[in-house]
């Protein structure tokens, strides 16, 4: 007895959630970065979801090119992180505007 | 066979040789540059008298020579506008090339004596300047086609501007030169109108059709417009009548020459264009400058014949000028102003012979006006080495047995001046009066233009009553100068002059006396010799020859004048009477006018007489306020203009372009506040946004038109 898609897609919409309240709220960008992971996760979970739905591989396959891109994305956000720490002495994303206008 | 036509380019590539040299070479050469000027223009006098040669038939058959040598804007299309630079020789070209080379050789012989002998600074600019004045008219004179004119004529304005103001560390000269630069400015700017305007209209600017081998190659626009005339052509005419273009044409080139040849309105540079070396101003009035705006309309003659309204303007606009400006040098003090009032009041003749039909009169003119013009000139130049640079001629008398050789060539240019038998001015000027009086009342009442003979007549009155204005004022010059008592100190014991400034008086004195020979029409007429050289050589040949080719001949132009200006000759006492009445006139009116200066002036210690003219003096003084109105027209008038103008910019264009600026940088500062730096807001605003489009989306079913 297969999971009805419906409900996949509530999982997806509710980590997608998740990861949207923790960007509006948290100031650590540790914890957006992982809010981001989230997000794309949710991503993740509607393209195997659909994929299963349809019964072809290109939603799978897309999920893998998307967790590539998530790695590589960490990778980046982990460095930004470090130059945050360096001139900013933390972590706090609210601290870095003074490129602003 | 290089014949000397190929050679004629040369005749102003000497000339600009020689500015080069001396620019940038005088000051290692022991006469400052003069060495290259002078050999310069020998070698452009002898190219052009090869060239009159050829041009006369005597190293083959006569012929012309036409021919563009360069293109420098080539059109693409069919038909499509192509700029030329190219040169053409007829009886005009190569009569104009003698003159000009003739006179700036002397000129530069003279100024050995004028300038390095009187131990100036400066001299290779000095040089270099007459040099490239030389160049500019010379290419002016052989220019093919108006454009090629233009560039040539401009570049004999700038020239003058250098010249007049070349000592310009004192007040005067650089003022004069400003003055002289802008008030022929504003005349070539209608002549630049104009240039273009024949250019669109003719699709050409030659004055006269290039043939090849028998064939018309290229039409000339003198013979385009008369095609157009008589509808075997059309021509675009921006809505105008084609006779009222052609005549608006005609009026704007005249703009530019008004401005050159220093007619009325726009004479006012010339007086003041004294505050140059007398040696540029003898070559300014005599051979450069001035005579361009004359030789202009004389090498488009072709064109001025289709408009009677146009010529009509030319002999008012002359007669006027020749009756004003010799007023005006009645009353001046100064030996220089007398000789620039006068060289206004014989272009004045020059233009009203060329508005009343009377082209080879008008160039006669303009030829022994260049001969005894140059020669006052640089004999003035010579009294003024004399005085030690005082020109006034109250303080100078008596110099006549001090300087004889100034004398005698003085006397000489102003008995041509004034008029007076055998002299050259005689001859010339009478016959530019003779041929406003025949065409005058041969159109009385008749023609298309019905005004057109009473106007004729009207303009040579005034040049009639111009002329016993002419022997007046010139011989009280002669008196004041030469005759009586030395009034100062320095006329009693002048400067003596060397040989370069008695040279070139001596060789114009003889020129003077014997010029008007080329042309005596009244001996002609009495005795029936065919002695008339100058007519014959505008007619050029009976059947074929260059007239038929070129279309620039007088046969030509006497059909034109009578076919398409509706201009004829009438004789009220028959024809040879007319002749010697109209003469006889002229003469016993310049022999007035010298015997009444003789009587005011001729005694031994002459004293002013101006006093008794009142009023009037005042306002002959004040050159009858000319100069006074043309600064109150920049004044009064154009700067206030300009200052409506400038609001205008400044308010409502500038204005629009602020006001978009500011409130474009209005709300640019408000709406970079949303750019707060900081990532949870950038992310909630984008969350927002997507939320409001999913909405839209929602609302709209998905579909947003």
């Amino acid at each position: 007895m297969a999971i009805v898609t419906e409900y996949y897609l509530l999982l997806s919409a509710a980590v997608f959630c998740i990861g949207l309240y923790g960007i509006l709220t948290r100031e650590s960008a540790l914890m957006f970065l992982m809010s981001v992971e989230l997000m794309l996760n949710a991503a993740n979970i509607n393209f195997v979801a659909f994929a299963f739905y349809w019964g072809n591989l290109t939603g799978q396959v897309f999920s893998l090119f998307t967790m590539a891109l998530a790695a590589a994305e960490v990778a980046v956000g982990i460095g930004i992180i470090l130059v945050l720490y360096r001139n900013f002495d933390g972590i706090d994303v609210t601290e870095a505007a003074t490129m602003r206008w | 066979m290089a014949g000397a036509y190929d050679f004629v380019p040369a005749i102003a590539a000497l000339p600009f040789v020689a500015f080069l040299v001396s620019l940038f070479f005088g000051r290692y050469m022991p006469k400052r540059g003069a060495e290259a000027g002078i050999i310069a223009t020998a070698g452009s006098l002898l190219l052009s008298i090869w060239t009159a040669l050829t041009v006369a038939g005597f190293t083959g058959p006569a012929t012309s020579y036409n021919e563009n040598l360069y293109t420098w804007v080539a059109g693409v299309d069919e038909g499509a506008l192509s700029l030329h630079l190219g040169v053409f020789v007829d009886p005009l070209t190569a009569l104009m090339l003698l003159i000009v080379s003739l006179i700036s050789f002397l000129v530069h012989v003279f100024s050995l004596g004028y300038m390095n002998d009187e131990g100036e600074t400066g001299l290779p600019r000095y040089y270099a300047g007459l040099g490239l004045f030389t160049a500019s008219m010379l290419g002016f004179v052989f220019s093919n086609n108006l454009l090629m004119a233009f560039m040539f004529f401009e570049l004999v304005g700038l020239c003058s501007y250098l010249l007049i103001g070349f000592w310009f560390r004192d007040e005067g000269p650089p003022s004069a030169a400003k003055k002289a630069f802008l008030v022929t400015r504003f005349g070539d700017y209608f002549f630049l109108i104009g240039v273009v305007g024949i250019f669109v209209t003719f699709g050409t600017g030659l004055f006269a059709p290039i043939t090849e081998g028998g064939t018309v190659v290229a039409e000339s626009f003198p013979g385009v417009a008369d095609a157009a005339l008589n509808g075997e052509a059309s021509v675009d005419t921006f809505g105008f009548g084609t006779q009222t273009w052609v005549t608006i044409l005609g009026l704007l080139v005249l703009g530019g020459v008004l401005g050159k040849s220093a007619q009325f309105p726009l004479h006012t540079w010339l007086p003041d264009a004294m505050e140059g070396p007398t040696p540029v101003s003898a070559l300014i009035h005599a051979a450069t400058m001035v005579a361009a705006g004359v030789y202009l309309v004389a090498r488009m003659y072709g064109f001025y014949l289709l408009s009677p309204t146009a010529l009509a303007i030319i002999a008012l606009v002359g007669g006027f000028t020749a009756l004003f400006a010799a007023s005006m040098g009645v009353v001046k003090q100064e030996l220089k102003q007398v000789l620039a009032y006068s060289t206004i009041s014989q272009y004045g003749y020059m233009m009203l012979a060329l508005g009343t039909g009377g082209y080879v009169a008008a160039v006669f003119h303009l030829t022994t006006h260049a001969v005894f013009k140059a020669l006052l000139f640089l004999g003035a130049g010579s009294v003024i080495i004399a005085m030690h640079h005082n020109e006034n001629m109250w303080d100078m008398g008596g110099l006549k047995d001090k300087m004889p050789v100034t004398y005698w060539t003085f006397l000489a240019g102003s008995l041509a001046l004034a008029g007076i038998v055998p002299f050259a001015g005689f001859w010339s000027k009478d016959e530019v009066l003779y041929e406003a009086l025949i065409h005058g009342f041969g159109t009385l009442g008749t023609g298309e233009v019905g005004m057109l003979g009473g106007l004729y007549l009207l303009a040579y009155a005034m040049g009639l009553l111009a002329v016993f204005f002419t022997g007046f004022y010139t011989f009280r010059m002669v008196y004041l100068t030469f005759h009586g008592d030395a009034r100062t100190e320095t006329a009693e014991d002048p400067e003596p002059v060397r040989w370069n400034v008695k040279g070139p008086l001596a060789v114009l004195g003889i020129g003077a006396a014997t010029v008007g020979l080329i042309n005596m029409k009244p001996v002609a007429e009495l005795t029936g010799a065919h002695i008339d050289f100058l007519h014959k050589w505008l007619m050029g040949p009976e059947e074929g020859g260059w007239p038929a080719v070129t279309s620039t001949g007088l046969h030509h132009y006497e059909e034109l004048l009578h076919d398409a200006a509706h201009v004829t000759a009438g004789y009220p006492l028959g024809e040879t009477p007319t002749l010697l009445v109209s003469a006889l006139v002229s003469l016993s009116l310049a022999v007035g006018g010298v015997l009444v200066a003789r009587s005011l002036y001729g005694g031994p210690d002459p004293v002013e007489h101006t006093d008794r003219l009142g009023g009037v003096k005042t306002v002959l003084m004040h050159n009858y306020y000319q100069d006074e109105y043309q600064v109150w027209l920049a004044q009064g008038v154009t700067v206030p203009l300009a200052r409506a103008a400038d609001k205008f910019d400044q308010g409502v264009v500038d204005g629009v372009v602020n006001g978009i600026s500011s409130v474009s940088l209005f709300t640019g500062s408000r709406f970079r506040r949303i750019q707060s730096g900081l990532v949870t807001n950038y992310a909630a605003l984008m969350t927002l946004s997507l939320v409001l489009l999913l909405v839209v989306f929602v609302v709209f079913g998905g579909v947003v038109n």
